[in-house]
């Protein structure tokens, strides 16, 4: 959705950028009715801890060493090694009361990314594919669903289902094991750039060529599987094209900026989210992974939160700054939480019974802790919240219906998210 | 521990040796005659027929999963037999192709399941490989439902049937350890596939538009009632209690017992699974649903939508458009002794199968008459097979192999008729590595034919591309654009030029469709 006033927009902050114009900017974006609501879930594969993040248990056994620190929102402690995430707590509101059934990897993540568990035939679509039909512009030249380095368990975990492809998430992966400082900051989308053999030229007079020769058969067939192969080619084309190609290249962001998110993959993952969110992408997932910390938790946790701590804080202030965060809900979760009680190789092991998960941005009430687990982290004691009700309180945050029915491959209507959804609604604003 | 021994198909055998044998042509006219008469009364216009290359690519990819090789092509555009398409559907029958290709389709409609959930996809490939068994042996449909029906299993709890021992063994048990081996999913299936009624939305409620109660669904599963793994997991042993002959519909609910769909009570005797008894009604020849709704199926695969459509879902709000033909085509299909090859011969002898699929005038829009044939969308295994066809690639088809990506990649889910392309698909097929080696001189055994046989004037290369990827020569005009294309580079890009000629026609929309 490059459209020319977008465009003309987006000049106009990278010359902004850094000089004071920002704030004016940011209240101009606020206020522009027309501004679609946007979803960045941040997904941590592996199941992260809550006990160490955002359920601390100072005083009791199963706390660990890492001490509770307080964060901007009255009375809501978090680790220790988040310190700038508790910057923004006014921003974001922590769930404490998780509560699932699927302690395996792929059947949780499966469960968390499409509300649903595995029933026959029938397949589910992740969350991702569902809100980017309800919110994806046709004509848009980004896709509605972008997913940065995918992480994750279940071969299966990123397929828009019965939706159909045209709702698959666009993929940006890493590229190679070392990070570069190239352009792209190390991110790649799949197959956007020409092969190496091929320069532009030759790509045009190709695809020209390729339009030319199909016309006969696409006007002697009309009908969607025509319609919708043509389609797709435009559409891949203009993101080829170097306006759209740009949302994917992070060179043009400041130094320091780049820096601050964190010269890492995720980090990087989190300032390209922001991008494609200012331009219109409704729905992306950033994924970090090495959660399953069975061994060795307090040493790899961490160090997850280095990199998470700075990425996140910084995308929230980075929304913030340009009037996008109010419309932009950012969700930060994995397929369960793990073990209060710490096992003899000083880790945690697979826990769904009590664990947490983080709103924030848009439509989110921040500042607070919603739930309570036990002393020893070990149940929920107040306000249980199952997988429906989370993603249908995502659902009211970015304002789609959640009871909206989609005809599935077994043609049974089946709702985006299942009716026995309660919203949190304590979270909504 | 005790096995179950099972009779198979001796009866069908012997009736369909002593019958004479069923004329294919005789029921195609029938099936036309049928169809016309519905043309004339809703004032539509067929469609003429397709020329030979549009139906040689048709028949290949419908019933051999691909598109045919060039030599194919030459040959049969040269035959000059007015029976060659006739002879050719009964040719690609006998073609090891067809049984793989037929293992596929009937995998994804029995055990979809190996498509939905990630940890079930490794049962594809015993359950393709005992399909594919079937199907080369041109096994009577109704003995490969009572095979899989009846299926030995365990009786003895403490020693209960692997699921799965090797993966590429040839094992029907996919079947029962997809479904969870739970007596209410075996039922599902068994009606929806077999039966065309989805009696499973009864499970919860009574069923919204046809006559089936609650009681009926479970009634249904009770055949399955003995029927259990041991221990969670797809991948869990399975047993079955052959004393167990009742189910218990939930909590606090009365148990129920197996009657069949019309209501009659089953005699199943001591020592005997209750499955047996199943299999025998679902695939009696007076069974009221199960040719009606094979044959539906099968008419579905080859014209893109069923004479019932959904072609599963026969209810009284969902009627035929074909009430008659349905009937006839059932009853034939019956008395060839329930012959899939038999109902493909006739499906693909009909001036119906033989139209073009362009369109030609506005009454051929409704897809209900049949005016013209569908264009419809290649499943990941017919994609990724007719593009090893035409550009020569070579791989293994093992787990993770580029195969593997691409059935992932270019899975067909909707309607057949509606295949939608998605952005990064097309980006895969424009810029994608498979793509680019294909186009690219070195690495590509299409290409390098192309080019580099001698003495080949540039619209004889040119055509070669375009038999061995759209499977028909390129018209005039198409042939002086891309000859001028080719031409205005100059000789010594004559590879590169000739790369591009190779990439349009791959990722044109008459290559990705099956038309």
């Amino acid at each position: 959705m490059v459209n020319s006033q977008l465009v003309s927009r987006r000049g106009f902050v990278a010359t902004a950028a850094g000089s004071g114009w920002l704030p004016t900017l940011a209240a101009r974006a606020a206020n522009d009715p027309a501004r679609k609501r946007s979803c960045i879930v941040l997904w941590m594969s592996g199941g992260p801890t809550q006990t160490d993040t955002f359920d601390p248990k100072p005083g009791h056994a199963n706390g660990g060493p890492f001490k509770a620190i307080d964060t901007v929102a009255e009375g809501v402690k978090i680790g220790e090694h988040l310190p700038d995430v508790a910057k923004q707590m006014k921003h974001l509101a922590v769930v404490r009361s998780m509560s699932t059934k699927e302690g395996d990897h792929g059947r949780a993540t499966l469960h968390l990314r499409t509300g649903n568990l595995p029933q026959g035939a029938i397949e589910f679509p992740v969350f991702g594919s569902l809100i980017a039909k309800e919110k994806e512009q046709p004509t848009a030249d980004l896709p509605g669903f972008v997913s940065i380095t995918p992480r994750g368990f279940g071969g299966g975990a990123l397929s828009a289902g019965f939706l159909g492809p045209q709702y698959a998430p666009l993929v940006v992966g890493g590229a190679g094991e070392t990070f570069g400082t190239e352009q792209t900051g190390g991110l790649r989308v799949e197959d956007l750039g020409l092969p190496a053999n091929v320069p532009q030229r030759r790509a045009d007079e190709r695809r020209e060529l390729l339009d030319d020769l199909e016309a006969v058969f696409l006007a002697s067939r009309p009908g969607t599987a025509t319609k919708s192969h043509n389609s797709a080619y435009q559409r891949a084309a203009r993101l080829m094209r170097e306006s759209a190609a740009k949302a994917f290249d992070l060179s043009d962001e400041e130094e320091k900026l780049r820096d601050r998110y964190g010269k890492n993959r995720f980090g990087q993952g989190c300032l390209l989210a922001r991008r494609l969110v200012e331009r219109g992408v409704p729905f992306v997932e950033v994924s970090l992974g090495n959660w399953d910390t069975h061994d060795n938790n307090f040493v790899q946790v961490k160090s997850l939160c280095q990199t998470l701590d700075p990425a996140w804080a910084t995308l929230m202030g980075d929304l913030k700054d340009r009037g996008l965060l109010d419309t932009t809900t950012v969700v930060w979760m994995g397929e369960f939480g793990r073990t209060p009680g710490i096992n003899p190789r000083q880790g945690r092991d697979h826990y769904p019974n009590a664990w947490s998960m983080v709103l924030g941005g848009g439509g989110i009430k921040g500042g607070q802790a919603v739930g309570k687990t036990s002393k020893d982290g070990m149940a929920v004691e107040e306000r249980p919240v199952t997988v429906p009700d989370l993603l249908a309180t995502v659902c009211h945050a970015i304002g789609v219906d959640p009871e909206k029915q989609n005809m599935s491959n077994v043609n049974r209507p089946i709702r985006i998210v299942d009716q026995s959804a309660k919203p949190v609604k304590e979270v909504l604003t | 521990m005790r096995v179950l021994l099972v009779t198979t198909g001796l009866l069908a055998f012997a009736s369909s040796v002593l019958a004479a044998p069923p004329d294919a042509q005789r029921l195609a006219d029938r099936i036309d005659a049928h169809l016309d008469a519905h043309l004339k009364a809703a004032n539509a216009t067929p469609q003429s027929q397709a020329d030979d290359a549009e139906f040689l690519r048709r028949a290949y990819l419908d019933i051999t999963g691909r598109i045919p090789a060039t030599r194919d092509v030459y040959e049969f555009l040269a035959d000059t037999d007015p029976n060659k398409r006739g002879k050719l559907i009964d040719d690609l029958l006998d073609t090891p192709r067809y049984a793989s290709h037929s293992a596929a389709i009937w995998r994804a409609a029995l055990a979809p399941e190996t498509t939905a959930i990630p940890e079930a996809r490794v049962f594809r490939f015993g359950f393709e490989a005992w399909l594919r068994l079937k199907f080369r042996a041109n096994t009577p449909y109704d003995s490969l439902v009572r095979e899989l029906l009846t299926a030995s299993l365990s009786t003895d709890a403490e020693n209960p049937t692997p699921a799965l021992r090797r993966p590429e063994d040839p094992n029907p048990l996919a079947f029962y350890a997809v479904k969870e081996a739970k007596p209410e999913n075996l039922a599902a299936a068994t009606t929806r596939v077999f039966l065309g009624v989805q009696i499973e939305c009864a499970q919860c409620h009574d069923h919204p538009f046809g006559k089936w109660t609650r009681d009926q669904f479970w009634n249904q599963a009770a055949f399955f009632a003995g029927v259990g793994r041991q221990g969670e997991g797809v991948f869990a042993p399975i047993a079955e209690d052959l004393t167990v002959r009742q189910i218990t519909p939930g909590m606090g609910k009365k148990p129920v017992a197996a009657l069949f769909l019309d209501e009659k009570a089953p005699v199943t005797r001591r020592g005997d699974t209750p499955r047996l008894t199943l299999a025998e009604w679902v695939t009696a020849k007076d069974n009221p649903y199960f040719a009606k709704a094979t044959v539906n199926r099968v008419w579905g695969q080859f014209f893109g939508r069923g004479i019932v459509d959904p072609i599963d879902d026969f209810n009284d709000a969902n009627k035929p458009s074909h009430p008659e033909l349905l009937d006839e085509l059932a009853k034939a299909f019956a008395d060839s002794g329930f012959d899939l090859r038999f109902l493909i011969r006739a499906i693909g002898r009909t001036k119906a199968y033989n139209r073009s699929s362009a369109r030609t005038d506005a009454s051929q829009d409704d897809p209900r008459h049949f005016a013209r044939m569908a264009v419809k969308g290649l499943t990941g295994e017919q994609l990724f097979d007719s593009l090893v066809q035409a550009t020569g690639y070579r791989e293994g088809n093992g787990r993770g192999s580029t195969r593997d990506q691409f059935l992932s990649r270019f899975a067909l889910s909707g309607k057949p008729t509606e295949p939608e392309t998605s952005i990064p698909q097309a980006l895969g097929l424009m810029n994608g590595k498979f793509i680019n080696d294909a186009t690219t001189l070195e690495t590509s055994p299409t290409l390098l034919a192309s080019c580099e046989t001698p003495g080949l004037s540039t619209a004889e290369r040119v055509e070669s591309l375009y038999v061995a990827t759209l499977g028909r020569k390129p018209t005039q005009k198409e042939l002086d654009r891309v000859v001028k294309y080719i031409d205005a580079a100059g000789k010594d890009r004559l590879p590169e030029r000739l790369g591009d000629v190779f990439w349009v026609l791959l990722n044109q929309a008459e290559f990705r469709l099956n038309h």
